[in-house]
């Protein structure tokens, strides 16, 4: 019944939505021109996405799309001056003439003032980020400017938007984002169109990401578009680099961590291909972040027993590749493929010879593999000036497997060899195959309309056993989620009034329900400098992250989808409001958000299973819960200059209710009430120095806070622990500072260009010990607290060449 | 309108909106350390009705408990639409002498400890019916102990079986009836080691291998049927956060043990060949 009530709910506001185009149209009805063209990076010929253009002295303005397209309406004249801006690149300012108007206009865009076109280019500005004037909770960073900023072996991606307001910084074991109080898994990460499930190397110290393949990031924190889905809380859309169009290009860099090499070879004009390589190596840092993890960890073997110690591999390594053509001006077929893997080893192996011609041997195993294989297959299209469409297939896969075990083994002396394995199992293993078709449609000059379709076939198995017969969890899941979308960019009132009403409609075969999420985001710009903005929206999440708590040696999580009786289909609500005020110099903004979520789910062990007709299940202690999340987000930010950087201060509040734990709200684990980062950079010829600070309040923690005794049928006596109320503990803040330097190289005869730079990083100079999780041991009714530390103080050098 | 005033507005608006966003409040727990109950009940049929009540040792050092007295609660039964008040017998025991445990009831228990009223259930199951062993007596030759494949012949494992139409769980303990048993392994001396356990199963069969005995002489072995709240207990683990809370569903603001058992008993003699 409720979702024949969705279904009728979903018509009026589609024709609502139609409507609001109409009426909207007839209220501009002066008479002016359009400009299309593309932007693009001069020197390699990639195009540039989410560029934005706007004309001098207004408000109107223009986005790229992701393949550079743009299409500026309502300009007063042909003799009008567009901005145009990108991060990490010079802004650029354009005195249009009538020749701008035909079609193929090209801006092209530079990294040095020296090297730009004189006709065209009048100013300079290079900026780190940029928080978008028109888009509410969206912030864009290129990776190309990533290398300002301070680092423990890896230029990353992930890390830098954690120096962002409303992303969690202190989560030096994660690299997924935690972004308004959601946790990773709520994070949508789109890579070339693919889905991302997993973003962690190495722990999570390092992102999945080689900066060295990527070309664009957007992050989009709350209240996004209809275009995207299936997550509750935030999108991460990443651009691959296309390869450089022009000339053949290859790099190389080295760190403490990875070795790290990229080739672009362009064939002709209508091919280009960029291939990149990394893959870790067992430097000093590599063994401090794997030491510190398995140092403190959980039954791990403290090596061999007497016998010869097995030689261990743990490396992680990571491809990317994007093969690009262009049939045709108008045509762009393009294939991105990205393996990257994870191979964490600290097992041992004791081998002792036995008597009377038998063998005995025990062996310690610790060995975690996890891996992301995904691709896509993408064709763009420019049907006209006013239609552009792109047709997306794509695979995904995320594996999982854990095995920390000991085993046993015993050969008799007639050869017969009987063994055993104890300990913990989990295999997690999650394919996604998925296809997608987005078009864009200026309708009428103020008006675009933006409609597509999706369909994703999920295939998601998890099993959790704590020996080789005794499985505890054993899930294979499989559904379709279909469904199609409609949106629409509107401007009103003179171009002050931006609104994109939409409206997402989804059919989940498991529940075989219907799922409509409409959203409203819209921008007012108050005067020049004042913009007002607001947003509203309904998501769903149909595969979820689920944690297993686990009190004793910190908790785990895998994915699974949802949709049956014990893991339902999660939902949130979001309401933003902000406002920001910018200069041609600085930029200050607020925003203010409360999101609630339901049907959450986690995975626990600390209570007894259902008892069924005879056997133990499990597979229910599934617990499910709600939640919000709320804060206000500050920014105040220096765009220019070569003094550049930025202070923000986040506020915030991130409660969950799951009546299993409390009957009352209690801090969700994620949850960090203050939050306070520093960046700062500064220029200075061919060096750039870059330091940054972060706090962050103490996250919270269940710990075991008693213990008791209960003699057995058989006499003996077992303890158990009782536990402080659900996350009713804090660890220590978090703090941290970060320094950087970079040396420049440039080369070239005829311009002088960059072609490499020598950077040495310190992570944590004042080597501040930040708690990440504590553990237990409880031996003879007494408890061992032992603090798992962050990273303490550590220095890098990173080494970085290019032909070009 | 002129700049200031907007601005003004504009601030204004926005202060408003960020005070309602926060203001609102939700209660939370606090996160200290509870003084709970802990009990320990097994009610086995054709016994008296016995209770242990305990507290939990707090891992922190500036704990305080509270002042209820755990030798004098008043501890009420319910069972056959009757209430009975448990005596208390010093050291955290009960007991009711009127009552003898019956196959089949539900017992009720409830009290108040630490301002919270703690509550148990638990239902007596049927003895095990029909439970046979393979053999009554066993050879098994002596060990010397230390790593290495076992000396001398081995017999087969020794086969309990019992009927278990419902599959329900059952348990089997394997006791030693010897005053100053001969150990089997050389250098053997605990005296816990005189009895050992066969693992929960819902089957209707469980074998002890005969290298599980450790002191030669006469056992017995009592199998008991059990609730499945006793049989969670063996699946659970050290090294995980299963031994967490309660191992028991059955109690309500404490934790332990409260359930019901019933059992029937074979014998064995273990000889040195």
């Amino acid at each position: 019944m409720k979702s024949i009530i969705q279904v009728r709910t979903f018509w009026p506001l589609l024709v609502w939505l139609l409507l609001f185009n109409l009426i909207s149209s007839k209220l501009q009805a002066q008479e002016t021109l359009s400009l299309s063209g593309i932007v693009k990076d001069k020197s390699t010929g990639e195009a540039l996405p989410f560029a934005t253009i706007q004309i001098k002295g207004t408000t109107t303005g223009a986005t790229t799309n992701v393949d550079g397209y743009f299409l500026l309406n309502d300009l007063p004249s042909d003799t009008s001056t567009i901005i145009v801006q990108y991060p990490g690149y010079a802004f650029t300012e354009i005195k249009l003439t009538s020749g701008h108007f035909k079609s193929g206009f090209k801006i092209e865009m530079a990294q040095e003032v020296k090297s730009l076109d004189e006709v065209t280019v009048v100013g300079v500005r290079e900026q780190v980020t940029l928080v978008d004037r028109a888009n509410i909770s969206t912030i864009k960073l290129t990776p190309k400017v990533l290398r300002q900023l301070p680092n423990v072996g890896e230029k990353d991606i992930m890390r830098a938007f954690q120096l962002m307001p409303g992303v969690g910084a202190s989560n030096e074991s994660s690299s997924g984002l935690y972004v308004r109080g959601g946790t990773p898994d709520q994070n949508l990460i789109l890579y070339d169109g693919f889905t991302v499930y997993h973003v962690d190397h190495l722990y999570g110290f390092y992102s999945a990401f080689n900066s060295n393949a990527l070309k664009d990031v957007q992050l989009y924190k709350g209240g996004f578009e209809s275009r995207f889905g299936g997550r509750l809380s935030s999108v991460t859309e990443i651009t691959g680099k296309d390869g450089n169009q022009n000339k053949f290009n290859v790099g190389a860099d080295l760190s403490l961590l990875s070795m790290n090499a990229f080739v672009e070879v362009p064939i002709g004009k209508k091919f280009s291909s960029l291939v990149a390589f990394r893959k870790s190596y067992r430097g000093p840092i590599y063994n401090q972040v794997f030491g510190m993890f398995n140092s403190t960890g959980t039954g791990q073997s403290s090596g061999s027993k007497g016998g010869s110690n097995a030689t261990v591999a743990s490396y992680f390594y990571d491809v990317n590749g994007k093969f690009t053509y262009r049939p045709t001006n108008k045509d762009i077929i393009s294939l991105s493929i990205y393996n990257g893997t994870d191979n964490l080893n600290n097992s041992s192996v004791a081998r002792t010879e036995g008597v009377s011609s038998s063998t005995f041997s025990s062996s310690s195993t610790d060995l975690t593999n996890y891996g992301n294989l995904g691709s896509s297959l993408k064709w763009s299209r420019r049907w006209s000036d006013k239609l552009y469409g792109n047709t997306l297939f794509s695979y995904s896969n995320y594996y999982s497997d854990r095995n920390n075990s000991q085993q046993k083994s015993i050969t008799d002396s007639l050869g017969a060899t009987n063994s055993s394995s104890q300990g913990l199992f989990e295999n997690n293993d999650l394919k996604d195959y998925s296809f997608k078709s987005d078009y864009e449609y200026d309708l009428k000059k103020n008006v675009q309309l933006q409609f597509g379709g999706f369909g994703t076939y999920y295939d998601i198995n998890y099993t959790y056993a704590q020996n080789d017969t005794v499985t505890i969890l054993n899930r294979s899941d499989q559904a379709t989620l279909s469904g199609i979308y409609v949106q629409s960019k509107i401007d009103l009132l003179k171009n002050r009034l931006h609104v994109l009403p939409g409206m997402r409609l989804s059919y989940f075969s498991t529940t075989g329900k219907p799922y409509i999420e409409p959203r409203l985001s819209a921008s007012y710009d108050l005067t020049e400098r004042w913009t007002l903005k607001g947003a509203i929206g309904r998501y769903n999440q149909f595969a979820n992250r689920v944690t297993r708590e686990d009190i004793l040696s910190g908790s785990r999580d895998f994915w699974l989808l949802s949709g049956t009786g014990s893991v339902p289909v999660s939902s949130a609500n979001h309401y933003i409001l902000g406002a920001s005020y910018e200069t041609p110099k600085y930029l200050f903004s607020v925003e203010g958000y409360y999101k609630t979520l339901s049907n959450l789910t986690e995975y626990s062990l600390r209570f007894n299973p259902v008892a069924g007709g005879g056997g133990v299940t499990y597979n229910e202690n599934f617990y499910n819960g709600k939640g919000f999340s709320r804060g206000v987000e500050f920014l105040a930010q220096r765009k220019v200059g070569k003094f550049q950087g930025w202070v923000s201060y986040t506020l915030s509040q991130t409660m969950n209710n799951f009546s299993i734990y409390s009957s009352n709200y209690y801090p969700a684990s994620q949850d960090v009430t203050n939050e306070f980062k520093t960046v700062f950079l500064y220029k200075l010829k061919k060096w750039s120095f870059s330091a940054t600070w972060i706090y962050g309040t103490g996250k919270p923690y269940t710990a075991p806070s008693g213990g008791y005794n209960v003699t057995l049928l058989d006499g003996s006596t077992q303890s158990y622990y009782t536990v402080t109320a659900k996350n009713g503990q804090r660890l220590p803040a978090y703090h941290r500072a970060d320094l950087a330097v970079n040396y420049i190289l440039f080369g070239g005869k005829k311009e002088r260009r960059e072609i490499g730079y020598i950077g040495l990083s310190v992570f944590n100079v004042y080597n501040r010990t930040n708690v990440w999780y504590k553990q237990y041991a409880i031996t003879d009714g007494q408890i061992t607290q032992t603090n798992v530390n962050y990273l303490g103080i550590t220095p890098n050098i990173t080494l970085s060449f290019k032909l070009r | 309108m002129e700049r200031s005033t907007r601005t003004r507005l504009i601030t204004i608006l926005l202060a408003v909106t960020f005070i309602g966003i926060l203001v609102s409040c939700q209660q939370t727990d606090d996160g200290d350390f509870t003084d709970y109950a802990i009990l320990q009940g097994y009610i086995q049929e054709g016994h008296y009705f016995t209770l242990t009540v305990s507290r939990q040792v707090p891992f922190a050092d500036d704990v305080t408990y509270s002042s209820d007295d755990i030798n004098n609660l008043i501890i009420s039964v319910d069972y056959n639409s009757s209430t009975y008040v448990l005596t208390p017998l010093g050291n955290g025991m009960y007991i009711d002498s009127s009552i003898i445990v019956n196959e089949g009831d539900t017992y009720h228990l409830s009290f108040v400890f630490n301002n919270q009223q703690v509550s148990a259930i638990t239902t007596v199951p049927y003895k095990p019916v029909n439970f046979q062993s393979s053999v009554t007596e066993l050879e098994v030759p002596p060990q010397s102990g230390g790593q290495g494949p076992p000396q001398g012949t081995i017999p087969e494992p020794v086969i309990l079986t019992w009927n278990n139409t419902d599959a329900t769980y059952y348990i089997a303990v394997i006791q030693n009836m010897e005053t100053n048993p001969v150990p089997i392994t050389s250098g053997t001396t605990s005296q816990n080691e005189k009895r050992f356990r066969t693992p929960p199963t819902a089957l209707n069969t469980s074998e002890i291998r005969p290298l599980d005995f450790t002191y030669y002489g006469m056992h017995r072995i009592i199998l008991y049927h059990v609730l499945p709240d006793y049989a969670f207990l063996y699946t659970q683990n050290n090294s995980s956060s299963q031994n967490l809370t309660s191992p028991s569903s059955a109690i309500t603001n404490g934790y332990g043990i409260f359930t019901g058992l019933n059992s029937d008993t074979l014998f064995i003699d273990v000889n040195q060949p």
